[in-house]
């Protein structure tokens, strides 16, 4: 196996291109952060579409974003990207070659659709099985289950899978096409009139050239008949997560319309099961995301049906151990989400009402019956079954339940050299998680490949820029449903009519998915057909979609700058849900305002600036430490700043680990490799002065002893100051040598041993999930579990409690927490609002807590106390943030991008973030994120320009008379004030540095002379937004746009 | 109150049978799937808590391992496979243990080596008491003298004085769980209209054992564990009484025709006994259901002793109606010799001792619940 702490020293062939197994949102990131590090992607997927479980999700926890659209513009990114090939349908045959330079078989199942496919619809309405309709008579054909809808509604023989499905071709399913069976039929054909149909395709083989391979082919949830009891494919009315999670869906069998399938009528009670098919002697790990998707189900469910709706979540431990995770848990109890503490038994059914019963122990020991509508089995992960053809072919190494397992310290690699792996394939994990893991994956490969980086790129082609100067602007409008999140408030039909009405408007219509690949390809061709030379799209926010919809407009000749978003749905459907009329109004004001700024459009052009090669690191922890070493590997200068004068970081205290290995040893390992890699420049005892500049090309100014020790150019930012552990002022500590913290306890027992204790108590949550610190310290519960395993090595008989409010043993450590109990540690659970107390008596300590179960308050005297307290953020983390622009959340973590899709980056362009300076996390998952955000980093440093934004300041030279107004307020300080002799006098004027300006427009505002605009937001276009919203009358005619001040000189 | 945790509890209770509480998480399963848990009786998980946590005094006072009836729901439903149903059946023994405060069950419960002893002793010193005060080997060979070679009335004498003396003992350990589990127990004053009121709970369970039907179980009434019990114990109940009570009138020397209510009756008694109990032992055996999948040597004393009994009283009658007086004497003396001993070991020491505690528990579990409704609720 490659050592990961080592690089490759040989220096045999590198293709410039790589494998990525697994379409799901691991897979994709992986593709994307590969294709934009340079490296050929060929993206093989065994279904027939990209896009996995999380394509079909309703909304995502803990922010309650739509899954479908945080995703699509990455679908739509990905199926138009040049440098990514799709191979859906594939399998992996074999895999020949070494690291660099790998021969891959892929099999190409037979799709029985070719490209000409324009995904229009006709074969599915042609096709016979589409109108079957399920019957009890067994001798009557079935109609099929559609998979995307986990069954709950039926497909055609020949289907798209999804609307948003990447590659957007419908595709034929063998098993049940008829002319497959029978030789006859082919309705389907005749229907197509593209001729895009051929069922009588053959499985062909690929060859592949590729220098790594990324390994992630995701989950399928346990199939809950494993647990009879629960009577689930007996009990209609109960159902998986995943259903649920459909009938939630806009997209779902009933648009969103939370029904029940026994009668279709609309549910009142719904109960949740928690850890079924996980957590038992069968398969003793937490699947990790099952609590948080169930008070998601439950807080969805409640917005749709009504608040009243009675949703109770049947649970052992409730896992809300990641970032907002826990205030998320505590929304959902302020909402009316009950937890019920006790793990259900059986479910029985009515069978006149087919309601559901359940008998269950209350949290004051009584017991109870209820019975629900509805009851959702929020089922555990698996590996994806198709992952297990990948075993032999790639030769890895599986677990008893299929898991490919990582070894500690390297979270992304195989154990086959060349071979990287992420997402839930390796343990059962959240989306952020296998996103950080897919681009540490990246970043591992790109050690190997970044010799061969580029080489195998295409050229982007896009078709010259109609000129639209003085022509009379022709707008089309596009009115996007989505889904139903506008449709089913606004009424899109009278948007379309009214914008039809309006002025320049060449063209109106609606689309069900305005970011969706055939709707794009639409948006192009009337762009072209209708030579329309402004569009504007209302739908969702700019903020995610305005890029996508530039470059739709680009690709049709268009300048991208041309195109206006209104926003109907953030602004309008979501917001005023109950008052449809209004809303619909709305968005017609929106729609008219929108207008009226695109007649002022003009055309702007991305200026592009030189990228600097270099990073700096900030924090030499474990998180730096990884960081640097890939980014240094992969030919990166980088500048490793630390504030002590050593490196380390936290880890320097950890002794030893869950599972036996030796953080020590990595450690010297990690630090050893850091200071032989010659790419890096390491800086300890430093202060960081300054940071300065923008992404691709930043100054920074560091200090020693008060002193300037460096000033480095650079690219790109990578934030891994860590965290430090919080010392409480509670239970003794700090009055009694016996009360210690839990890393205390750890240096304790690894150089003195356990002495003479024969009781040792643990106490968790000592100063988080409480008011004043909200989040759950993630890896405390696992810290407990692995000191009390220490203690039962080091001495059997002693006696080990902790006191715990819910054990969160997320993922394979559950395996561990089972472990302590089998070796006699007893697990007490106690009450936020009834917590244990610590106090001393004749030269012992006495812990009492009142144990829920017998309903005793228990005296438990123990010789040691070690308390679980959070790790929390430094205090300094506030001014990083002010120099760094960037964020913070409440509990004082820097705040990510976002918190699903973008869990390195931060909003701030080439700054990324990871280790504990981001949330509390476990080594192995510090180097999974510090490998993703170096790869992050690394999509900043392959390039060798930057495009700039279009849409910053600009002076006007005779509208500037140098007062200076503008420079102060300048919150990113772009503005500087010149000063020139000009005709013998001297002439003041501002100055914008074009690189550093966000185009916040502040300077606009502050200048009295129209002296400086943004473009894009020119006053006159902000002006005639304003008026337009002012008056709600038909608009006249407008003016073609004046030129500009650059235009008239020319 | 406070209790402080006694550490020792759980290695105590482990002495006397499985108790597997290690991989345990409290998910509660247990007794949420128990039909015959409650909110006054949460077992299993409650009374496995208790141990767990070092808890003596509240498991002293429950009655609740006596209120299971070890159906194996909890077992089937266990996700971490605990065995919860054999948990309670330790804890019957080591009550039991509990209940007689000279520490001869202990010794019994917890010693192979103390078990094996105490039979051999009890039947050496049961045979030598029968030598000495009842046999006559004298007894003539020519036809069958049973009451010659063991006067009915002497073995009656006999009988009843171990009975008396054993049963007196056994009340006393009835007085203690009396006091540890509704006197000191009690979470209300328990007026004396609670016993009066509910007394006729300790008749019917102590009859009927009625609380067998009401464990779910598959299958019909007359193949439930319930009948097979209730038959068991209406044929030692009639053995009982002829031995102990109507010696004179069930032990002849006259053979009476097929029909007569001595030899009907010692029929249907004798069958059920040997029937049903060589059923339980081979269920034991097999392992078959989920209650006999654990067997502690206690469990064995009780019903092999018993079979004992039931087949060598075949054999005197047998030999008797056959006309052998050797053989009827020798089995008759064997016979005599295993159901005293079996008296003496397992009446109020063992296992025996839950025909009485069930139903007992049952009884104090209602008195108790009565005095709680009798309470005044608390307002608000």
């Amino acid at each position: 196996m490659r050592d990961p702490m080592n690089s490759s020293h040989d220096h045999g062939k590198r293709v410039g291109a790589a494998l990525v197994v697994g379409g799901g949102i691991g897979g994709m990131q992986a593709s994307l952060d590969f294709a934009a590090a340079g490296i050929k992607v060929y993206l093989a997927e065994s279904g027939p579409c990209i896009g996995g479980v999380m394509s079909q999700l309703d909304k995502t926890f803990p922010t309650n974003d739509c899954a479908m659209c945080t995703m699509a513009p990455r679908l739509v990114e990905i199926s138009r990207h040049k440098d990514i090939e799709i191979i859906p349908l594939a399998d992996l045959a074999g895999i020949e070659g070494k690291a660099g330079d790998f021969t891959v078989t892929v099999r190409r199942r037979p799709r029985f659709v070719n490209d000409e496919c324009t995904a229009c619809g006709d074969c599915l309405k042609a096709c016979p099985l589409g109108k079957l309709k399920p019957s009890d008579d067994p001798k009557k054909p079935q109609p099929i289950p559609d998979e995307y809808n986990m069954g709950l509604s039926f497909r055609p023989a020949i289907y798209i899978p999804y609307a948003q499905a990447v590659p957007n071709r419908a595709v034929v399913d063998p098993e049940r096409c008829l002319y497959m069976k029978t030789g006859k039929c082919k309705l389907c054909v005749k229907a197509c009139q593209a001729g895009a149909i051929d069922l009588d395709q053959k499985e062909a083989a690929v060859t592949l050239s590729v220098g790594a391979v990324v390994v992630a082919p995701g989950y399928k949830l346990i199939d809950p008949k494993v647990k009879p009891d629960y009577g689930y494919g007996t009990y209609k009315n109960v159902i998986t997560a995943l259903e649920f999670e459909r009938l939630l869906s806009a997209s779902g069998p009933h648009l969103g319309k939370v029904m029940r399938p026994s009668d279709k009528a609309e549910p009142k009670r719904i109960a949740f099961i928690q850890c079924v098919g996980s957590r038992d002697n069968e398969r003793d790990y937490c699947s990790a995301v099952c609590c948080m998707y169930a008070t998601k189900e439950a807080l969805l469910a409640k917005e749709h049906l009504s608040p009243d709706l009675r949703c109770d979540i049947y649970f052992m431990d409730l896992r809300a151990f990641s970032k907002g995770f826990e205030e998320y848990y505590n929304r959902a109890k302020s909402h009316g989400v009950r937890y019920i503490r006790c793990r259900v038994p059986k479910l029985s059914e009515d069978p006149n009402t087919r309601n559901v019963r359940l008998k269950f122990v209350a949290e004051d020991e009584t017991k109870r019956e209820a019975e629900y509508d509805l009851v959702v089995l929020s089922a555990g992960l698996k590996p994806n079954p198709s992952s297990t053809a990948l075993k032999e072919p790639l030769g890895l190494e599986f677990d008893q339940h299929g898991f490919c397992a990582a070894k500690p310290f390297s979270p992304v690699d195989s154990g086959r050299e060349g071979i990287f792996v992420a997402g839930v394939f390796t343990e059962p994990k959240d989306i952020p998680e296998t996103v950080i893991q897919a681009s540490g994956s990246v970043a591992r490969a790109m050690e190997l490949l970044a010799p061969a980086k580029g080489e195998l790129l295409a050229k982007k082609e896009y078709p010259p820029e109609t000129d639209v100067r003085g022509a009379e602007p022709k707008v089309g409008v596009f009115i996007c449903h989505c889904g139903t999140n506008i449709a089913s408030v606004v009424a899109v039909k009278g948007v379309v009519a009214y914008a039809q009405s309006l002025p320049n408007v060449a063209h109106a219509e609606n689309v069900l998915y305005a970011c969706a690949n055939d709707s794009q390809e639409k948006i192009k061709k009337t762009v072209m057909e209708k030579g329309l030379n402004r569009v504007i799209v209302a739908a969702c926010t700019p903020r995610t979609h305005e890029p996508l919809f530039r470059n739709t407009i680009r690709e049709a000749g268009l300048n991208p700058y041309l195109f206006e978003m209104a926003n109907i749905r953030d602004q309008c459907s979501w917001v005023h849900m109950g008052e449809p009329a209004l809303a619909t109004r709305k968005a017609k004001d929106l729609v008219r305002m929108a207008l009226a700024k695109a007649r002022l459009l003009e055309p702007l052009q991305k200026k592009r600036v030189p990228i600097q090669k270099g990073v700096v690191v900030i924090g030499g922890g474990l998180a730096g430490m990884t960081a640097s070493l890939t980014l240094g590997r992969q030919g990166f200068t980088v500048h490793l700043v630390e504030r002590d004068p050593e490196l380390g970081g936290m880890m320097r205290r950890s002794r030893y680990l869950l599972g036996g290995a030796d953080p020590q040893k990595h450690l010297s390992d990690v630090i050893a490799a850091v200071k032989a890699e010659k790419n890096i420049a390491i800086h300890l005892s430093v202060k960081l002065e300054a940071v300065e500049g923008c992404v691709g090309n930043f100054k920074t100014r560091l200090s020693a002893d008060g002193r300037p020790s460096a000033e480095i150019d650079h690219g790109a930012i990578i934030v891994a100051t860590g965290a430090r552990e919080h010392k409480p002022d509670e239970y003794l500590y700090g009055r009694n040598p016996s009360v210690l913290t839990q890393l205390e306890l750890e240096e304790r027992l690894s150089h003195d041993g356990l002495g003479k204790a024969k009781t040792v108590v643990m106490i968790q949550c000592v100063g988080s999930r409480d008011e004043k610190r909200p989040n759950c310290g993630r890896v405390c519960c696992a810290s407990a579990v692995k000191n009390a395993l220490k203690i039962k090595e080091l001495s059997p008989e002693t006696g080990v409690y902790v006191l715990f409010r819910d054990v969160r043993t997320y993922g394979f450590k559950e395996a561990f927490y089972t472990e302590a109990r089998r070796k006699g540690v007893v697990f007490v659970r106690y009450d936020e609002t009834r917590k244990p107390t610590v106090a001393e008596e004749g030269g012992r300590i006495l812990v009492t807590v009142w144990e829920p179960i017998s309903r005793a308050e228990v005296v438990l005297p123990a010789d040691l106390v070690a308390l679980s307290t959070p790790t929390v953020p430094h205090p300094e983390n506030k001014d990083l943030a002010q120099m760094l622009k960037v964020p913070l959340d409440p509990n004082g973590f820097f705040l990510e991008a976002h918190m699903k899709l973008r869990p390195v980056d931060f909003a701030t362009e080439g700054v990324f973030l990871c280790g504990a300076a981001h949330f509390p996390k476990t080594p192995d998952e510090t180097i999974a994120q510090s490998l993703g955000a170096a790869a992050r980093a690394a999509t900043v440093l392959a390039k060798d320009a930057m495009e700039l934004s279009a849409n910053i300041s600009h002076v006007i030279n005779d509208g500037c008379d140098g007062c200076a107004y503008c420079v102060e307020p300048c919150p990113y300080k772009a503005v500087t004030l010149l000063e020139y002799m000009r005709e013998g006098a001297i002439k003041k004027m501002v100055e914008v540095n074009e690189s550093l300006c966000k185009g916040c427009g502040v300077c606009q505002a502050t200048c009295p002379k129209k002296g400086i605009v943004v473009r894009g937001f020119r006053l006159e276009q902000i002006a005639a937004m304003v008026e337009a919203a002012l008056t709600p009358a038909p608009l006249e005619p407008a003016p073609a746009p004046e030129p500009t001040e650059e235009e008239a000189k020319t | 109150m406070k209790t402080i945790s006694d550490p020792t509890l759980l290695s105590e209770v482990r002495r006397y049978g499985r108790f597997d509480v290690d991989a345990c998480y409290n998910c509660g399963s247990c007794a949420a799937v128990c039909d015959l848990a409650e909110d006054s009786a949460l077992f299993p998980r409650k009374c496995m808590r208790y141990v767990q946590m070092g808890l003596r005094e509240p498991l002293l006072r429950s009655l609740d391992p006596w209120l299971c009836y070890y159906c194996g729901d909890c077992a089937q439903t266990c996700p971490r496979q605990t065995e919860p149903g054999e948990s309670m059946m330790t804890l019957r023994r080591w009550l039991t243990a509990q209940y007689d405060w000279t520490g001869i069950s202990s010794r019994l419960y917890t010693s192979v080596a103390w078990q094996l002893g105490a039979l051999a002793a009890a039947a050496a010193l049961v045979a030598g008491l029968l030598q000495a005060l009842v046999f006559h080997w004298d007894a003539p060979l020519t036809h069958v003298a049973l009451n010659t070679f063991a006067p009915a009335r002497a073995v009656h004498t006999f009988d009843l004085t171990v009975a008396t003396l054993l049963t007196a003992l056994l009340g006393t350990y009835v007085l203690r769980m009396f006091w540890l589990t509704v006197y000191r127990g009690g979470t209300a004053q328990v007026p004396l209209a609670s016993f009066i009121e509910e007394a006729q709970i300790l008749v019917l369970h102590g009859a009927t054992q009625k609380q067998f039907l009401e464990c779910a179980e598959p299958g019909r009434w007359f193949e439930s564990r319930w009948i097979k019990h209730f038959l068991l114990v209406s044929g030692y109940a009639i053995m009982f009484a002829l031995v102990v009570v109507f010696l004179e009138w069930f032990q002849t020397d006259t053979v009476h025709p097929f029909w007569h209510p001595q030899r009907l009756l010692g029929y249907y008694a004798a069958a059920v006994l040997v029937v049903f109990l060589s059923e339980a032992l081979w269920g034991r055996i097999m392992k078959k259901e989920q209650m006999h999948k654990f067997t502690d040597l206690s469990d064995w004393a009780f019903p092999v002793l018993l079979w004992l009994t039931a087949v060598t009283g075949i054999i005197v009658h047998v030999s008797r109606i056959g006309g052998f007086p050797q053989a009827t004497y020798a089995a008759y003396a064997v016979h005599l010799v295993v159901a005293i001993t079996m008296l003496i070991t397992v009446y109020p020491f063992g296992k025996w001792s839950h025909v009485v505690y069930r139903p007992l528990a049952m009884y104090f579990h209602a008195v108790k619940k009565n005095a709680l409704r009798r309470q005044p609720q608390p307002v608000g």
